[in-house]
């Protein structure tokens, strides 16, 4: 018996011989703010699918709201809203209409769809420029624009895929804020991102997803904890040759040279060691800069694949 | 307000996302008629007659001035001119004496065998009345019984035959650009995951596709009328005989919506299917005035369905196989609808 608003376990689903969701399990609770984080073709968007019914499980369950999205699609889709990367709006009608196009769409009761609507539109910022043709809406606007339908029928899940992608710093902030506001109306929200800062400022909890496998599961601040360590970054002149060697007996875990004249390393507790480490670097190398740092959930998703989240 | 109203609105609004071609898909028969009736269909050809010299060249012109059709429009008006020899535009007649006997020449400018046939015809036919008038008793007589009491005036068979195409073009066009822009402006998503039943928002997007049909039809009746004076004896039951053409076409638009995912594509398949099912379903006349390979084809298209079940609406007198026509009718449009289910279906809300 699932308690989660969203439940999905054991999911796998192929497309040919690509796997695309790999034995995928984990459980979204009401009220949270859960994200799917990976790179490019981690298998966020299809896992996604499969929640909202777009796709078909090859292999596990999934529930939404206790319906199984599979054969119980209409069950579902009545209590979700869904964001797609995509600014799927009609860029000739205006907001308003956009909107009444959805209501006629999803709404179950249509008549406080009005009021509905006017209150979106107001909360959205979008309310002086309602009857204005969609197509002259900045990319933020339409973002939220985007939202505000989702919310139109008032779904108890909202899921979201990418929901900043191509918006400016402000308008993701702003973004952002809404969907905070909605999780603080007791909305169940699923973001899926490669975007590390979103991830980490927006999500309660997080799954990292890698080749369609969750790699990792927690909160963004557990996660990184986990890691048990800091990153200290160097650049130097002339670059440092032999490394372990030099910081030999320091207790550092990890030596890696992103770039040819810097090293980055992985220590339990950066600050009692830095001191040492820089008298060490100054005995024979001119040191340009060095940068102490709490692990990012890049540094998580590098220390469970061997590669950045970035790349 | 219900659903349904609610999503034939909403159909409606999306009127803005496309607007020339919806007012192309709405207008272009009627305009194709205002062309052809007023600037291309004339039963009066102006033919220009070098001014005679002769008596015999001054009774020609006479004769071709009484010649005409069964209907009662005159055939010929001919334009006296002072031909120098020069360059001819379309034709002109002399009238000149050659062996000893006056002769008509005529000298054809930069026309098309089918226009040297009419003013052949319309010059011989002129010349036959000239003839007899001085055979007396043997005089070769030709009388004309046209199958109805008043001849069937091809400007208004034509506007008739166009009424099918006004509502196939309308539904068809704008059905085909309305589902292929939801595939471009990825807006499909919406359908996709609305809980609504598929058979409430196709009826609502068929619905829209076949009032706009009807409002079509319905300009293109007013203009006939205004051109003609010929109105059909019951709107309704016209707009009633049009209906399955109207959601035949809606369906094919969506279908090819469903299928190309493009406008361009999408629209170009319902021009094409359109005109030519068109062309050959008795749009430039009755089935029956063709060959029998033309009748067979053309019974596979509505238009020629349609158009003989309006006939009695405009002519008074039924043609063809009434019952036939509406079950062909009526059973291509319910194909064709379980098909645009199937497909809308398999395209939007199955999986990908």
């Amino acid at each position: 018996m699932h308690t989660g608003a969203v439940s999905v376990s054991s999911v796998t689903r192929r497309f040919k011989q690509v796997v695309a969701v790999d034995g995928l399990s984990f459980e979204v609770q009401p009220g949270e703010i859960f994200g799917l984080l990976g790179p490019n073709g981690a298998g966020k968007t299809t896992t996604v699918h499969l929640i909202v019914g777009m796709l078909r499980r090859d292999e596990g369950r999934v529930s939404v709201l206790g319906a199984d999205p599979e054969t119980q699609p209409r069950q579902v889709r009545k209590r979700i809203g869904y964001v797609s990367q995509e600014t799927n709006v009609y860029l000739d009608l205006n907001a308003v209409d956009n909107l009444w196009h959805h209501a006629a769409l999803y709404c179950q009761d249509l008549d406080p769809v009005r009021e509905r609507m006017e209150e979106l539109l107001q909360l959205m910022n979008l309310w002086e420029r309602r009857k204005d043709a969609v197509r002259t809406f900045s990319g933020g606007m339409k973002r939220r624009l985007v939202l505000a339908r989702a919310l139109l029928h008032d779904p108890e899940v909202i899921l979201f895929d990418e929901p900043t992608l191509g918006v400016d710093v402000q308008g993701r902030h702003v973004l952002w804020e809404h969907i905070r506001a909605q999780r603080a109306l007791g909305k169940t929200l699923m973001v899926c991102t490669n975007n590390m800062t979103e991830a980490d400022t927006l999500c309660d909890r997080l799954v990292i997803l890698d080749h369609g496998r969750a790699i990792a599961m927690d909160s963004p601040e557990n996660l990184k904890a986990a890691l048990g360590r800091d990153i200290v970054t160097l650049r130097t002149t002339p670059a440092i040759d032999d490394p372990e060697a030099l910081f030999g007996g320091l207790g550092v875990q990890t030596i890696s040279r992103p770039e040819a004249d810097q090293l980055r390393l992985e220590v339990r507790d950066a600050e009692s060691i830095v001191g040492e480490l820089v008298s060490r670097v100054a005995a024979g190398h001119r040191l340009e800069a060095v940068r102490i740092a709490r692990p990012t959930l890049d540094d998580v998703f590098l220390h469970h694949t061997g590669r950045a989240l970035r790349e | 307000m219900d659903r349904f109203r609610l999503l034939v609105l909403s159909e409606f609004r999306l009127f803005r996302t496309a607007i020339p071609i919806h007012v192309v898909a709405i207008l272009q028969p009627t305009v194709m008629y205002v062309l052809m009736a007023v600037i291309l269909v004339q039963p009066t050809f102006d033919m220009e007659v070098d001014r005679p010299t002769t008596p015999e060249g001054w009774a020609l012109v006479r004769a071709m001035e009484e010649v005409g059709s069964p209907i009662g429009d005159p055939y010929i008006q001919p334009v006296l001119v002072n031909w120098d020899g020069g360059p001819v535009s379309r034709q002109v007649v002399v009238v000149e004496a050659k062996r000893d006997r006056p002769v008509a020449v005529q000298v054809y400018g930069l026309i098309d065998s089918n226009l040297v046939k009419n003013f052949r015809n319309r010059l011989t036919a002129a010349a036959l009345r000239l003839w007899n008038s001085e055979l007396g008793d043997r005089a070769v007589l030709v009388e004309e019984h046209p199958w109805l009491p008043r001849d069937v005036p091809y400007k208004v068979y034509f506007g008739m035959a166009l009424l099918p195409l006004s509502a196939f073009v309308a539904a068809a066009f704008t059905g085909s650009i309305l589902m292929a822009q939801e595939f471009e402006l990825q807006t499909i998503l919406e359908y996709r995951l609305s809980p609504v039943a598929v058979s409430l928002i196709l009826g609502a997007r068929l619905t829209r596709l076949v009032l706009s049909a009807l409002i079509a039809v319905v300009i293109l009746i007013l203009v006939i009328g205004l051109v003609t004076g010929f109105w059909p004896r019951a709107v309704g039951s016209v707009l009633l005989i049009l209906l399955p053409v109207a959601v035949i076409a809606g369906c094919m638009g969506v279908l090819a919506g469903l299928l190309f995912r493009r406008s361009i594509p999408a629209f170009l398949v319902g021009l094409v299917s359109g005109f030519a099912g068109w062309v050959l379903g008795s749009g430039f006349g009755l089935a029956a005035g063709f060959g029998q390979a033309y009748q067979w084809v053309s019974r596979l298209t509505p238009f020629a369905h349609a158009t003989e079940l309006l006939f009695p609406y405009y002519f008074g007198a039924s043609i063809g196989r009434p019952l036939f026509s509406a079950l062909f009718l009526a059973t291509l449009s319910l194909a064709l609808l379980a098909l645009t289910a199937l497909a809308y279906r398999r395209r939007v809300t199955a999986e990908v």
